[in-house]
């Protein structure tokens, strides 16, 4: 990837640690990271800047993954359309459910390792191989 | 391991940390929503984190404290201690684990056996229902969740509950049909059968005896199956399979685009649900992209087309349908790449704010502008210009360069610096250990725990300040009886209070006891031979409650594990005079007892030897002595103006310690001489002194202010009865 196509991804996580192992993961394979700490946060981030892709977290304070979701597809904007990918520790079927229903692309389970992430945003963000 | 190991280690210790203050709250307010809540993120966070390092053990013991305090949320009864202490337990399990992680670098070796304890712990915490909970009455099913995954390979995905059935030898004459059972289970997924006993010959097998082991996989969720199988009771065990993954994620680019491409379709699905144009939108870009990526580019172009028109529309059909015919068309596959990680010793940290690094940066900075000015200066009087332009200038430089260093000096300690809440935090946990240990209740209110100090004086804190909260709850607060002959409340209240005090940290550990008993103290101070009846009943009460401060003190009636371990609160005096403080008290009777311990607010520590002259204490800096010894005063001679001795046919200088300082000094009385033997600067030299004392740690504090010019003083500090310690600098004084 050069510079001028470099593609940008939001992470959306409360624990310090989960976003220095996704922002490592991503930012050897070229992708611009920005984190935020709960859905609310990730929610102005995302209204003010534009992402190719966002990476949430469900179980957060504030705000969680789901209320997010719900808010940021009902704001009839561009920015709505920004695919997102859900990354939770539940792995029920109706976390998945959940998850889809209030609109996210794919929903994956933690924990997951970095290479499959960053093979994950890669596929998100249309990079070819 | 990997390289998050020091970051895991760090941020799972603060976890723990927050876990407990949350489920010591949750205690104090049983029905706390925020606290269960707090906790319960706490737990999943660090659950999350194990996963990351790959420290299985942890995860699954994490898994299930959450899990109950899961069902702790959802049910609106408040939570009963036995889950609080099983939780707490957790952590200290935890706690140890990465204790053992720090030292060793890997995940500890009984981590799984202890992981099984202590899971078990857990669930016996709750109460559960006997039938759901004992699975030790059937054949140990060794790794049958193994076998069944194997058969069931990765078709199933999701949350998935598996059986294990092993009916009663006896079951059909007590009329159960074990596989009927398991046929009628709900969302049946898959059923294997094997014989219990496979070895057990033809002639011996009995048909009317049950030799069945039935795994079996199911959709269903595990409360229903608990409740189909529940005729069963402990021959039934279920668990619920939570797959790693999801299912494309082991296989190759093409079956995970595949599966992204559906989801995608399942998301247009929802069309009914509210944001359609943010899902039409966003599942357009995600489909386009995955194509993209697998190399398929006029598919993907053919989605975005499609995405237009849906959008236009506002409707997903359009999409929907392109989505399907790509997944028709698509084709071919690659394989994904692995690397390995590296492991990262773990080490001591600290946190530090980034805006002391910045002001460290800064600094360093202007040291370099004063380097610099001193070169240029420096070549000025190479090239012989004129020394008073030079040394105007230099010593301008000497201003600024002691001004950086001073300021460069508190900047470190600033970054050394640590909030009283590192060890106050450690205390609602004991202090309700303790006071159930003695049958009391007790309250711990914490204040000023944001107060900072230095890291070692923080550190070394914990020990005196428990001794202090042990004798609070175990002797200050008095038994319920006690209390309510008093007309106090049932529950003792204990204040643990920081505060900075100018230079000095200010701790206060006040209890509403019963405060203690003067003539009490009076009577066993004169028992142990610590000061003499006359004295004593001479002595103010402020005085004589100060005693407890004396060795060999101990007044309790009755020595109890907790407080009486042979050390009293003369342990505590000590270790705070360590750290250069004070300690001191204050009591009312029937009203309650304030420990208050004073301790600087950074530490600068010098081993200094105390001496006595003209009744007074001095310190002498032990880097500068060298011996001591007793010389006859007729073996010292005159010598010029002074005078010496002769020590192994050397001849030292000698000056009176008292005389030099300008104090009044009797030395004629005297048959021998105390010296010191010191040395400064390469020269040795004798001072004579009244009294030789000990050795101290002390932590040195500079003369400062009016003072600051006072020749032959380095600095001041207290000594454990509150005086004043004058160190000495020695080489002001033979100068």
């Amino acid at each position: 990837m050069n510079g001028s196509s470099k593609k940008r991804i939001l992470i959306i996580d409360d624990a310090a640690l989960i976003r220095t192992y996704y922002r490592s993961a991503l930012e050897v394979r070229g992708f611009i990271v920005e984190e935020a700490l709960n859905g609310l946060e990730g929610l102005e981030k995302v209204l003010l800047q534009s992402f190719d892709l966002a990476i949430v977290d469900v179980n957060m304070p504030q705000m969680d993954g789901i209320t997010f979701l719900l808010e940021l597809r009902s704001k009839q904007l561009p920015v709505s359309g920004v695919p997102v990918l859900v990354i939770s520790t539940e792995a029920g079927i109706q976390d998945l459910a959940a998850a889809r229903r209030a609109g996210a692309n794919y929903y994956l389970v933690k924990p997951i390792k970095q290479e499959v992430l960053a093979e994950y945003a890669a596929v998100f963000c249309g990079a070819p191989q | 391991m990997n390289e998050f190991m020091e970051q895991f280690l760090l941020e799972s210790r603060e976890l723990i940390v927050q876990a407990i203050d949350d489920l010591m709250a949750l205690e104090a307010k049983p029905g706390d929503k925020e606290s269960l809540d707090g906790a319960f993120r706490a737990f999943h966070t660090l659950k999350g984190a194990a996963g990351i390092v790959e420290f299985a053990a942890m995860a699954r013991t994490l898994h299930a404290a959450e899990d109950i305090l899961a069902l702790l949320r959802s049910s609106t009864g408040a939570v009963s201690p036995n889950v609080l202490n099983e939780c707490l337990a957790c952590l200290d399990l935890t706690s140890r684990w990465l204790d053992a992680m720090q030292a060793n670098g890997g995940t500890p070796p009984t981590a799984e056996a202890d992981a099984d304890e202590m899971i078990a712990r857990l669930a016996g915490s709750m109460d559960i229902d006997e039938s759901e909970k004992a699975v030790a009455a059937i054949p140990p099913g060794g790794d049958w969740l193994n076998r069944l995954q194997n058969a069931a390979g990765d078709q199933f995905f999701g949350t998935l509950t598996a059986v294990r059935l092993v009916p009663d030898p006896e079951a059909f004459f007590h009329g159960k049909d074990p596989i009927s059972a398991i046929a009628s289970l709900p969302k049946l997924l898959i059923v294997d059968l094997a014989p219990t006993d496979p070895a057990i010959s033809l002639e011996a097998m009995n048909t009317f005896s049950c030799n069945l082991e039935i795994l079996a996989l199911t959709r269903a969720p595990i409360g229903e199956i608990r409740e189909a199988l529940h005729g069963f009771g402990d021959r039934a065990e279920i668990c619920q399979l939570i797959p790693s993954q999801m299912p494309a994620l082991d296989a190759d680019h093409l079956a995970r685009a595949t599966a992204i491409l559906e989801a995608q379709i399942g998301l247009l699905r929802e069309e009914e649900l509210g944001g359609l144009l943010g899902r039409l939108a966003s599942a357009g870009r995600a489909s386009a992209n995955t194509l993209r990526y697998i190399g398929k580019s006029a598919l993907a172009a053919e989605i975005e087309a499609a995405s237009a028109v849906a959008l236009a529309q506002g409707k997903a059909g359009p999409l929907i349908t392109a989505i399907e015919t790509a997944l028709q068309r698509e084709a071919t596959s690659t394989q994904s790449t692995n690397t390995p990680t590296a492991q990262i010793a773990a080490s001591r940290a600290l946190r530090v704010d980034m805006d002391r690094i910045d002001a460290l940066v800064r600094l360093t900075g202007e040291l370099l502008v004063v380097k610099n000015t001193i070169g240029h200066l420096a070549r000025k009087l190479q090239n012989h210009e004129g020394p008073e332009a030079v040394s105007s200038a230099l010593h301008d430089q000497h201003a600024r360069f002691d001004r950086l260093t001073a300021e460069l000096q508190r900047a470190v300690l600033r970054i050394r610096v640590l909030p009283l809440r590192t060890v106050f935090r450690r205390f609602p946990r004991l202090v309700r250990e303790i006071a159930g240990d003695v049958g009391k209740t007790v309250r711990l209110i914490i204040e000023g725990e944001g107060t900072e100090a230095d890291a070692t004086i923080v550190d070394a804190l914990f020990e005196p300040l428990l001794h202090v909260l042990r004798n609070a709850v175990d002797h200050g607060i008095e038994t319920s009886a006690g209390r309510e002959l008093a007309a106090k409340p049932a529950m003792g209240t204990v204040i643990v209070r920081g505060r900075q005090d100018a230079e000095n940290i200010l701790i206060e550990i006040e209890d509403d006891g019963a405060g203690i008993d003067v003539d009490r103290i009076r009577t066993v101070a004169a028992a142990r031979g610590i000061a003499s009846e006359e004295a004593l009943s001479a002595m103010p009460d402020a005085e004589a409650v100060d005693l407890i401060f004396s060795a060999g003190f101990s007044t309790a009636a009755t020595v109890t594990g907790l407080s009486g371990r042979g050390v009293g609160m003369d342990s505590v005096r000590a270790a705070v005079g360590r750290l250069g403080g004070t300690a001191g008290v204050r009591s009312r009777r029937g009203i309650g007892t304030t420990v208050s311990l004073v301790l600087p607010f950074s530490l600068m520590m010098t081993r200094v030897m105390t001496v006595e002259a003209a009744g007074q204490a001095f310190g002498l800096p032990l880097d500068s002595v060298l011996e001591t010894t007793i010389v006859s005063r007729s073996a010292i001679a005159p010598i010029g103006s002074g005078r010496a001795f002769v020590l192994r046919e050397r001849t030292i200088p000698l000056i009176n310690l008292a005389e030099a300082l300008g104090l009044t000094c009797d030395e004629a009385d005297r048959q021998s001489a105390k010296i010191v033997v010191v040395s400064t600067s390469g020269q040795i030299g004798g001072l004579e002194v009244d009294r030789l004392g000990e050795r101290l740690d002390v932590m040195l504090k500079p003369m400062e202010g009016l003072l600051g010019g006072m020749r032959s003083v380095s600095g001041t500090t207290l000594l454990g009865d509150g005086r004043v310690l004058v160190v000495l600098d020695l080489q002001e004084l033979f100068a």
